[in-house]
C-alpha cells in the first residue's frame, strides 16, 4: 500500500498528464483513438501535478485517478474515483479513471476476494484529502491568507471571507513547490459531509462501452502486430507427440508455426488466417495418463471418500444425513482470454485484461527467464473476470509466442479454448449430518467435503449447536481456480439447504427457524427485512413456492428469498428474487444493485444449467450452446434493498452469489416437495408423471434409452382406442418448446426418433396433449 | 472487394470466406464489434446489414459485398443516440463487452418498432447473452430511449 509521504513522492507531470502508460477512460477523452491515448511525454510544459501515485490534477482542471485494481465489470474504476473525488472535493463531471500498471508501488493489486474497497478505502480517501489540502495551501499562499480561511468545492478553492476563487488546475504550479502533508496527517470528512459517496453515480466507463471505444485485450493494436492462436492437447495432462505444419503454412496470411510448452502456435496477419492455419495443422497427441477419465468416475471417488459421517450429541432426537454434489464450472467470460505481448531486446511489454498484473509480471519473467524489472504489464479493461483472470496462462503464452516469433503478438483463446482450458470452479461432494433436540434446537452439524483438495470449509452463519468439518481429497489433475465467491459457492449451497431441511425436520417455518438460531443482530435484520419485503408467510397459489437463504461474508450481510412456480408439466419458472444487502456503507448504491442482480443471474444460470463434464479425458463443453446462460426472457423480477448501517464499506462483487442457489432449491422444495441435492438443478425432473399416467390410464409413454445422449426414441402406446387427437411436444426445463416431433403410427403404437444433438444436457419434458388432458413425461439428456 | 461500413466505402483485399467480423476488426480496425463465440450463439458480434441484424462472426465478407453495413461505431460516435444516452443514464453495463452488440440490436428493434412493449423487447433481445446479467437494465434503457 502506498503510504510513503516523503517529498520525493511528488510527481511533476510534464507534457500531458495522461502518461500512465495506461489507457484513458471517462468522458473527457473518450473520443480519442487508442494510438493517441498511449501518449508520450513532451518535456516542455507542466500539465499536471500528482501529489501521490493515486491522483493527478491537470492544468485544465481534470482530476485523474489511477485505479490499481482491475476493472472486470464490478465498477471499480468509478468506485475508486468516487472515493478520491469525495475527499478532494472534485467536480465529479471532470473526474477520469485510468488503469494502473502492475507495480508494487500500488500495494497488493490482486483483484480477488472482494478486497479492493476494503483495502483501499482509507488510503484513497487520504490521497484525495492530501491533494485537497495542497490545493488549499497553494491558494492560501497566493492570496497571503491562512489555509483556515479557505474552503473547497467542485474543484475550486474559495476564500471564506471574500470573493476570490481559484480552480485546482490554476494552483498546480504553486502546489508542486509546497511540502506534501503526510497522508495520515490529513483530516478526512465525516460521512455526513459526503456529497459523492453514498449516492448513485453514473458509471464513468459507460460512454466508452456504448460507443465501442473501450479497449479490451482483443482490441489492442500495435504497429507490426500479428495475431496468434494455439492448438493445445485436448486430453487433460496430455501433450503433443508430433505435428506437421506444411498445410498450415500454406494458408493465406499465416506467417509462422511455433511449438511452445503449451502447444503449437500459429501466427498470422489476422485472426481468421490464424484460425484457418490452426485448422490445417496435423497433430498426433500423447493422450497422457487421463485418457479414460470421466466426471462420473470423479464423483464416484469423491462419494467413496465419505464413509462415516460420525455421531451427533446424544440429546439429538432427529437428524438428517444428506449428500450434496456440485460440478466443475467454467468462468465463460464474455471476452475470452486474450493478451498482447511484445518481447524485444530482452524486455517484454504486456497489455492485457488481468486480475493480477503483479503476478502476471512475475509469471512472464519466469516464463521468459528474464528479470521482472524487464517486464511491464499494462492493465486493460476486462470483458468479465469472475476470478478467471487471476491466472496468467494466456499472458505467458502470448509472451512465449512473441519470443519464439520475434514479433509483437496478440494471442487469443477462442470461446471453445477458453472453456476447455479454464481453471475450473472445483467440483465437490458434501456430506452433512445435522440434528435437533426435543425442542427443535440444533444439536450439531458435521460437514465432510470431498474434492480434489481445492474446496475449503465455510462456517454456517448460524448457531448450529457445534460445527465440525473434515476434508477428504483425491486429485485428478483437473485445473482449478478461483470462481466468483470461491468456496462459498459450494459450501453455502450445502449448508443453507441443510438448514432448510433441519427447519422442516423441526416442523418450523424456515425463516423463523433461521431467526431463532442466530444472535447476530445484523443477520436478524436482513432476514427480517427480506421476509417482510417478500411477504413471507402469506399464502401462495398452488404450484408456487418460496425459499430463503442467507450469506455473511466480504464484510457484508445478504439474504435472498426466491419465488418459483412449478407447473403441472414440471416446468420451472423462477418468478422473483428478493434481496436485502447490508454492505455497511454503500458507496455507489446503483452499482451495488447491478452487482447483486448480476451475481443472482450468475447463480441462477449455473444452478440451473452449468456443468463442465469430462469424457475420455477431454472437457466436453465448448461454448454457450452447451454451457448455457440465462437470457433476457428467462430472468426473474428483482426486488433489491440496499441498507446503510455504518460508515465502513464492504466487498460487493461476490456477496450476491452464494445464497441465491440454496434459496432457489429451498423454493423448489416448498413448491414440489422435491429436494435438489445435486447441481445443476436441470438434471432433476420436477414432476413425477408416471403417477398421473397410471391414474388416468389412457396410454403409456416410454423413452429408449432414457437417459440418452444425442437422440431418443419416444413410444406412446394407447391403452384403449383413442377417440381424440394426440399432440406431442417437447419442452425444456423452463417450459420453452424446443421440438415438435413427427410421430408415426405402427403396430398400435405411436413412435418418433427425436434428435437432441444441438440441445444441452438437461431434463426435458415430453408433453402429450389429449383433448383437454395434458401429461408430461420427463426424459433426461446426458452429455 | 468493396464494402460499405457506416456510410463509408472501403476496398478490402481478403479471402472472400473471411467472416465480416474479422474484416471489421483486424482489417478496418473497427474494434467496437466484439468477438464472443465465433459460432453465432452469443450475438456480441451483431451488426446490421441492410438494416437487419446479422452475426458478423459467421457471415462471410463476400455476403456483405456491395451492401450497407452498420456497426456500433455507426450508431453514433460520440454516444448521443437516445439508446446510448439511456445506457449512460441508467449505468447499464458491467464489463461492457456485450453491449455494442446489444445496442445494435436495440437500434434495429426501435427502427421497426419505435414503441416496443416489454414483451417485444424480451423477444428481440433474448437473442443475446450478457454474461454479467445486465438484462433488466437493458430492458429499462430501451424503454427509456423509446420515450425520446
Ligand atoms: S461472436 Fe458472433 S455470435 Fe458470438
Ligand atoms: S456487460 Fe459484461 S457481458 Fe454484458
Amino acid at each position: 500500500m502506498e503510504n510513503n509521504t516523503s517529498q520525493s513522492r511528488r510527481r511533476f507531470i510534464f507534457g500531458t498528464a495522461l502518461t500512465l502508460g495506461g489507457i484513458v477512460s471517462g468522458f473527457a477523452f473518450s473520443n480519442k483513438a487508442l494510438a493517441e491515448l498511449i501518449v508520450f511525454k513532451d518535456e516542455k510544459k507542466i500539465l499536471g501535478f500528482a501529489p501521490s501515485v493515486w491522483v493527478e490534477i491537470t492544468k485544465d482542471n481534470f482530476v485523474v485517478v489511477t485505479v490499481a485494481r482491475s476493472e472486470i465489470g464490478q465498477g471499480i474504476k468509478t468506485t475508486f474515483a468516487m472515493i478520491v473525488a469525495e475527499e478532494l472535493d472534485a467536480d465529479w463531471s471532470k473526474v477520469i479513471a485510468v488503469n494502473s500498471q502492475g507495480d508494487p508501488k500500488y500495494g497488493d493489486q490482486s483483484t480477488g476476494g472482494s478486497t479492493s474497497v476494503r483495502m483501499f478505502w482509507t488510503n484513497l480517501r487520504q490521497a484525495g484529502a492530501q491533494a485537497r489540502q495542497m490545493m488549499i495551501n497553494a491558494a492560501a499562499q497566493i492570496w497571503g491568507i491562512s489555509p483556515d480561511d479557505c474552503y473547497t468545492e467542485n474543484s475550486y478553492v474559495y476564500e471564506r471571507n471574500g470573493t476570490r476563487k481559484l480552480a485546482y488546475g490554476e494552483l498546480i504550479e504553486t502546489a508542486m513547490n509546497l511540502p506534501v502533508p503526510p497522508l495520515n496527517s490529513v483530516k478526512l470528512k465525516s460521512s455526513s459531509e459526503f456529497k459523492i459517496l453514498g449516492k448513485s453515480q453514473k458509471n464513468l466507463e459507460e460512454p466508452n462501452y456504448v460507443t465501442g471505444k473501450t479497449i479490451y485485450s482483443f482490441d489492442f493494436r500495435y504497429p507490426g502486430m500479428k495475431y496468434a492462436v494455439l492448438l493445445r492437447c485436448p486430453y487433460i495432462g496430455g501433450s503433443v507427440k508430433s505435428f506437421d505444419a506444411t498445410d498450415a503454412l500454406k494458408q493465406n496470411g499465416v506467417i509462422g508455426v511455433y511449438q511452445i510448452e503449451e502447444g503449437i502456435a500459429v501466427v498470422a496477419d489476422n485472426s481468421w488466417a490464424a484460425l484457418k492455419g490452426r485448422e490445417a495443422l496435423k497433430v498426433q497427441w500423447n493422450e497422457g495418463p487421463n485418457a479414460n477419465l470421466n466426471t462420473e468416475q470423479i464423483y464416484e471417488t469423491f462419494r467413496s471418500l465419505i464413509v462415516n459421517t460420525g455421531q451427533l450429541p446424544s440429546k439429538t432426537v432427529k437428524e438428517i444425513d444428506v449428500r450434496f454434489e456440485v460440478p466443475f464450472l467454467a468462468h465463460s467470460t464474455m471476452e475470452p482470454m486474450c493478451a498482447f505481448a511484445n518481447f524485444k531486446d530482452g524486455k517484454c511489454e504486456i497489455f492485457a485484461g488481468t486480475q493480477n498484473p503483479q503476478y502476471a509480471r512475475e509469471d512472464v519473467a519466469r516464463a521468459l527467464k528474464i528479470s521482472k524489472d524487464n517486464v511491464t504489464v499494462n492493465v486493460l479493461n476486462s470483458g468479465g473476470g469472475f476470478g478467471r483472470r487471476l491466472n496468467s496462462d494466456y499472458i505467458t503464452i502470448a509472451a512465449k509466442i512473441s519470443k519464439a516469433s520475434g514479433l509483437p503478438i496478440l494471442f487469443f483463446y477462442t470461446k471453445a479454448d477458453d472453456i476447455k482450458f479454464d481453471y475450473y470452479r472445483p467440483a465437490s461432494v458434501h456430506a452433512i449430518k445435522a440434528g435437533i433436540d426435543s425442542n427443535g434446537k440444533p444439536t450439531g452439524m458435521i460437514h465432510i467435503i470431498a474434492s480434489q483438495g481445492g474446496v475449503w470449509p465455510v462456517d454456517p452463519p448460524y448457531n448450529v449447536g457445534g460445527y465440525n468439518y473434515e476434508l477428504k481429497s483425491s486429485a485428478f489433475g483437473i485445473r482449478e481456480g478461483a470462481w466468483r465467491s470461491v468456496e462459498n459457492t459450494q459450501n453455502i449451497f450445502a449448508i443453507e439447504s441443510a438448514i432448510d431441511e433441519l427447519a422442516y425436520l423441526a416442523g418450523k417455518d424456515p425463516f423463523e427457524f433461521r431467526l431463532e438460531i442466530t444472535t447476530d443482530q445484523k443477520l436478524k435484520n436482513v432476514l427480517s427485512k427480506v421476509a417482510q419485503n417478500a411477504n413471507w408467510g402469506s399464502s401462495l397459489p398452488s404450484g408456487w413456492g418460496r425459499g430463503i437463504a442467507a450469506f455473511v461474508g466480504y464484510g457484508a450481510y445478504i439474504t435472498h428469498v426466491v419465488e418459483v412456480y412449478v407447473s403441472n408439466e414440471g416446468f420451472l419458472n423462477v418468478k422473483k428474487i428478493y434481496a436485502v444487502v447490508d454492505p455497511g456503507f454503500p458507496i455507489n448504491p446503483e452499482n451495488i444493485r447491478n452487482q447483486i442482480q448480476g451475481a443472482a443471474i450468475d447463480a441462477l444460470s449455473t444452478a440451473l444449467y452449468a456443468e463442465i463434464t469430462i469424457e475420455g479425458g477431454q472437457v466436453q463443453q465448448s461454448g454457450f450452446h452447451n454451457y448455457r446462460w440465462l437470457r433476457m426472457d428467462e430472468i426473474p423480477e428483482f426486488d433489491i434493498e440496499i441498507l446503510r448501517t455504518s460508515d465502513n464499506p464492504s466487498g460487493m462483487g461476490e456477496v450476491g452469489f452464494p445464497s441465491v442457489t440454496p434459496a432457489l432449491c429451498n423454493a423448489i422444495f416448498n413448491a414440489t416437495g422435491i429436494r435438489i441435492r445435486k447441481l445443476p438443478i436441470s438434471r432433476t425432473p420436477l414432476t413425477s408423471v408416471e403417477k398421473q399416467l397410471t391414474k388416468d390410464n389412457y396410454f403409456e409413454v416410454n423413452a429408449f434409452p432414457n437417459p440418452f445422449e444425442s437422440s431418443v426414441k419416444i413410444e406412446i402406446t394407447p391403452r384403449s382406442v383413442l377417440n381424440k387427437k394426440l399432440d406431442v411436444e417437447i419442452y425444456d426445463y423452463l417450459g420453452k418448446k424446443v421440438i415438435e416431433p413427427k410421430f408415426k403410427y405402427d403396430s398400435a403404437k405411436y413412435f418418433a426418433d427425436v434428435n437432441f444433438e444441438i440441445l444441452p444436457p438437461s431434463v426435458y419434458y415430453v408433453v402429450v396433449s389429449f383433448g383437454a388432458e395434458r401429461f408430461s413425461f420427463p426424459i433426461m439428456k446426458v452429455k | 472487394m468493396e464494402i460499405n461500413v457506416n456510410k463509408k466505402n472501403y476496398t478490402v483485399d481478403v479471402d472472400p470466406d473471411m467472416p465480416l467480423l474479422w474484416v471489421l476488426r483486424d482489417i478496418l480496425n473497427l474494434t467496437g464489434t466484439k468477438y464472443g463465440c465465433g459460432i453465432g450463439v452469443c450475438k456480441s458480434c451483431t451488426v446490421l446489414i441492410e438494416g437487419v441484424p446479422e452475426q458478423s462472426c459467421i457471415v462471410p465478407v463476400s455476403y456483405a459485398e456491395g451492401k450497407s453495413i452498420t456497426t456500433i461505431e455507426g450508431i453514433s460516435e460520440n454516444g448521443d443516440h437516445p439508446l446510448q444516452k439511456a445506457w449512460i443514464e441508467l449505468s447499464v453495463s458491467q464489463c461492457g463487452y456485450c453491449q455494442p452488440g446489444q445496442i445494435v440490436r436495440a437500434y434495429y428493434l426501435l427502427s421497426k418498432n419505435p414503441k416496443p412493449t416489454v414483451e417485444d423487447i424480451n423477444k428481440e433481445m433474448s437473442e443475446h447473452i450478457c454474461r454479467c446479467g445486465t438484462y433488466d437494465k437493458i430492458r429499462k434503457a430501451i424503454l427509456l430511449a423509446s420515450k425520446e
